[in-house]
């Protein structure tokens, strides 16, 4: 047999179904290069508590509140997802610091080092946003995510609780 | 009293452009608290004895 032709019925839909095997995750061509991915792991987390965040200090958010978790890869404010892949991952942070001034920073981390990082220099009108989206590869077994920060105010600020300190992520490609 | 406002009791002299640089002071959220993940400037790292006076 040298070809397979599948052609879409009239109400517009084709179904491949992975092997029904525990831990299978894609379904593969193996004739061809590529690999055809099917619903890689995505989260979403937030703060559930304000945190204090030292001056001049490097900090790891602390992400208390999963809003999803699709493939339980997330725990302990770290996104460790099991299928190897490129992963789009986006955050914000809200500072809530009163009048002060200086740099804020908000970072992604792989591993334990930055990935990529955004700074905003905030006057002293209270309040510092940041935000960041990355794209980085996981190999689905070691590699973590995590979301980092750090400012200059002169003295420790909160960042806030709920929906505006987050990190989100998903799968883009496969590996 | 967190650990940068110990660091700035022994070393009143330096500058925030220090921890963007030569300093790198953390904390990963696990308990344990701020910590001297770098310590690259040409004063001499302060010792546990230093920060424990500040």
């Amino acid at each position: 047999m040298s070809s397979v032709i599948i052609a879409g019925n009239t109400s517009g839909t084709i179904t491949l179904d992975a092997p029904a095997v525990a831990g299978t995750t894609t379904l593969t061509l193996p004739t061809t290069s590529g690999t055809v991915m099917v619903n890689g792991p995505a989260f979403s987390a937030n703060t559930a508590t304000t945190q204090s965040i030292s001056n001049a200090t490097y900090t790891k958010v602390t992400l208390g509140t999963e809003v999803f978790d699709t493939n339980s890869n997330f725990a302990s404010s770290r996104f460790t997802p099991t299928v190897a892949g490129y992963y789009q991952i986006n955050a914000g942070i809200f500072y809530n610091t009163g009048a002060v001034s200086g740099l804020g920073q908000i970072f992604i981390y792989k591993n334990g080092s930055e990935v990529n990082g955004t700074v905003n220099n905030m006057s002293a009108s209270g309040y510092c946003g940041l935000s960041i989206a990355t794209l980085t590869y996981c190999n689905g077994t070691t590699d973590y995510i995590e979301l980092y920060t750090y400012h200059s105010f002169g003295t420790a600020q909160n960042v806030s609780s709920g929906t505006t300190v987050f990190m989100t992520g998903a799968m883009v490609r496969s590996a | 009293m967190t650990l940068y406002e110990k660091i700035m009791a022994i070393y009143p002299q330096l500058e925030q452009q220090d921890f963007l640089t030569t300093i790198t002071l953390q904390n990963d959220s696990d308990g344990k608290g701020d910590y001297i993940a770098k310590w690259e400037h040409t004063l001499p790292r302060p010792t546990d004895e230093q920060l424990g006076a500040a």
